[in-house]
């Protein structure tokens, strides 16, 4: 078993994500509520993946598996060919600081910092990044921003805080960025240039994966993945977008046809 | 997170909420700048007390009038001590070599049309000697390391000698200040002036001279005496037999024991003192060696200083749980900061690293503005407590040590409270 893995693990860098029956389930009283139970994915480099679904379907706590942010009960997380379903805290707070970027629905930008400051704060958490400035404000323009670098998250935009998050994402060089319904807080011109930005990254290469009720983030995605009840499944039929349901399948089961060359 | 970095983030953190900040500091503050004050107060009482028993030197043993307190006023007990008991205790006692004896009295000094309200000061031939060797007062601008002679003390003149003083002779040497006021800048020695009505011959005055501690030099006038042979004074300003302060100086010092018993022989006999039921003696005096005074100087001042630690814990332990608290509420205000700070890489120790430093800064910055308050409260404790009072300078590093102490025991709960939040649910946190 652990020769097979071994096996598995040296082909796997092919992944920038790869799971097993990864399974995560949470005592509420003397319920246990099982949130995923057993997810199979696999994500390549450069792919942009959409995983949309009801309320507490699980897309969620998937999000924060692959994040790092909480362990699985079962199942295998490898990143980047690295198996971290059992890493120490401190060792996932690397992975989460080097190979991880967040988006977040609600911007989660620290109030009292600048927008530059909260770019540079992930450099921080690195240790010594001498040009973390330089780096953080490169990320800024990046995204749009070009002035405006100085102010507070409550001087800004909705539209100018995701895309100082988005910057933030960025500024480690991240193996992944996930995004937790980036366009959710934002009107619906604001979010499709959010969305533009994000499909602007995706084709620089950059992975991306979200999490969304909307039909506009799933759009811009390669790829949609469907989860109900904490699994995946096809997509409804009264969408009436068959081959999506195709796509999602295959996702589940490798999805290297929807790879990007 | 590098030293740097945290420090710079703790900082915003307290610059968030400067008015909070401040009050959690005060609760410090308060403490270490009455740690600072008090001790001060008992730097400067042990001072005092040293320097008044300075001049006692370890050959001497001094003789002190019993008194009793009756409806709450110190009362003679018994016989006083008298010019007669010191005057024969030298040929009487065999362990004790010679005596220091000394009168203070009020009386007009009078010169022409001039005249003086002063303090009179009998004493013995041999008091310059002691005062000397006590390193009690010198002339202005003395410095320390140079040897002084008696002749040092004198502007001109001399100090009576032994068979003056015997004789009762009316003569007197006279402080800077008072020759001053009586000649007016003519020469006094030779001089006649009236003490009380006595006629006495000017045979010195002395140099202008100061107390050699300055903690004293505002409270002795050392220009303003006139000083005459003990046995003139009282019968020039006493009916009676007046007490008087014997110091007696011992033949060898390590028969300070010794002498001691022949001290108490001598003077229960002269004071026909009896022993009560139980065999004690009923003594009217108390004898005083320069080591019993240390030693109960130290006990005293061992007793003070517990009595301030105690202080000092407890005044820091509530500033302690002032930053206690307002870091726990801090900690849950920022609740989806830490989320956030987690998901984008920190990692536990660096959560406990900002919000540790934040209260050590408290702490610190606290302690710092103590000590200067309690520096700047020290002039304020010497007006209230007679000029006693003299910053003790280990109470500065003590003090500051434990205001830190105190930032990093009270601050480390809250700081790992933080570090230990699940960073989803912090994340969910309004």
């Amino acid at each position: 078993m652990s020769a097979a893995g071994g096996a598995v693990r040296a082909e796997a860098c092919a992944w920038v994500i790869e799971t097993e029956g990864l399974a995560r389930s949470y005592l509420m009283g003397s319920n246990q509520v099982r949130a995923l139970q057993g997810v199979d994915l696999r994500i390549a480099p450069g792919e942009f993946v959409a995983v949309t679904g009801p309320s507490g379907s699980g897309k969620s706590t998937l999000m924060h598996l692959l994040g790092c942010l909480e362990t699985p009960t079962a199942g295998r997380l490898c990143l980047e060919g690295r198996d971290v379903s059992t890493l120490s805290g401190d060792e996932r707070a690397r992975i989460r600081s080097t190979r991880i970027g967040f988006v977040f629905q609600t911007f989660n930008l620290v109030g009292r910092l600048s927008a530059l400051d909260n770019v540079t704060l992930p450099l921080l958490y690195q240790g010594r990044v001498p040009d973390a400035r330089e780096r953080a404000a490169a990320a800024l323009k990046r995204v749009g921003l070009r002035e405006r670098f100085d102010h507070r998250p409550a001087e800004l935009s909705g539209g100018e805080c995701q895309r100082v998050a988005i910057a933030r994402a960025l500024v480690t060089e991240p193996a992944i960025i996930l995004a937790d319904e980036p366009t959710g807080n934002l009107d619906t011109q604001t979010g499709a240039d959010i969305m533009r930005l994000l499909s602007q990254l995706n084709g620089e290469g950059r992975t991306l994966l979200a999490v969304t009720h909307s039909g506009q983030v799933a759009a811009c995605a390669g790829r949609i993945l469907y989860m109900r009840d904490g699994r995946f499944v096809p997509a409804p039929a009264e969408n009436g977008e068959g081959a999506d349901t195709q796509r999602g399948r295959l996702a589940v089961g490798g999805g290297e046809s929807n790879v990007p060359a | 997170m590098s030293l740097p970095n945290t420090f710079l983030t703790a900082l915003r953190g307290l610059a968030a909420n400067k008015l909070r900040a401040a009050l959690t500091a005060l609760g410090i503050i308060i403490g270490v700048a009455s740690v600072i004050a008090t001790l001060a107060l008992g730097n400067g009482a042990r001072a005092a007390v040293e320097a008044s028993f300075r001049h006692l030197g370890s050959d001497e043993l001094q003789i002190d009038a019993k008194k009793a307190i009756e409806d709450g006023v110190l009362v003679p007990y018994g016989e006083p001590l008298t010019y007669e008991d010191g005057l024969h205790m030298p040929a009487s006692v065999d362990l004790v070599d010679r005596v220091d004896m000394s009168v203070l009295g009020k009386s007009k000094a009078r010169r022409g049309r001039i005249v003086l309200d002063t303090t009179v000061t009998g004493l013995t031939a041999d008091a310059p000697m002691s005062l000397i060797a006590g390193r009690q007062v010198q002339p202005v601008e003395w410095t320390d390391d140079q040897p002084l002679s008696i002749s040092d003390l004198f502007a001109g003149g001399r100090f009576f000698g032994a068979d003056e003083a015997l004789a009762d002779a009316n003569v007197c040497v006279l402080g800077q200040q008072i020759a001053e006021d009586l000649f007016e800048g003519d020469d006094p020695l030779g001089e006649m002036i009236l003490v009380n009505r006595q006629r006495c011959v000017v045979i010195g005055v002395l140099a202008e001279l100061e107390a050699v501690d300055p903690q004293l030099r505002h409270r002795v006038q050392v220009n303003e005496v006139l000083i005459m042979p003990i046995g003139a004074a009282i019968s020039n300003l006493y009916d009676e037999p007046p007490p008087i302060s014997i110091t007696a100086h011992v033949v060898d010092e390590s028969e300070m024991q010794a002498a001691k018993t022949q001290i108490s022989a001598y003077l229960r006999q002269r004071h026909e003192i009896e022993q009560d039921d139980e065999g004690e003696w009923q003594d009217d005096f108390s004898l005083t060696t320069k080591r019993e005074i240390l030693g109960a100087r130290q006990e005293a001042a061992q007793t003070f200083s517990l009595l301030l630690i105690a202080l000092a814990v407890v005044s820091l332990v509530v500033g302690g749980i002032g930053i206690m608290n307002v870091m726990l509420v801090s900690v849950t205000e920022r609740t989806r900061e830490v989320g956030i700070r987690l998901a984008i890489g920190a990692r536990q120790r660096d959560v406990v690293a900002q919000f540790l430093l934040e209260a050590v800064l408290l702490s610190a910055a606290g302690g710092l503005l103590g000590i200067a308050l309690g520096a700047l409260a020290i002039p304020l404790a010497a007006a209230v407590n007679q000029g006693q009072a003299l910053l003790d300078p280990g109470s500065v590093p003590l003090s500051f040590g434990v205001a830190l102490l105190t930032g990093i025991a009270f601050g480390l709960y809250p700081a790992v409270r933080a570090a230990r939040l699940d960073p989803v649910e912090a994340l969910r946190h309004a």
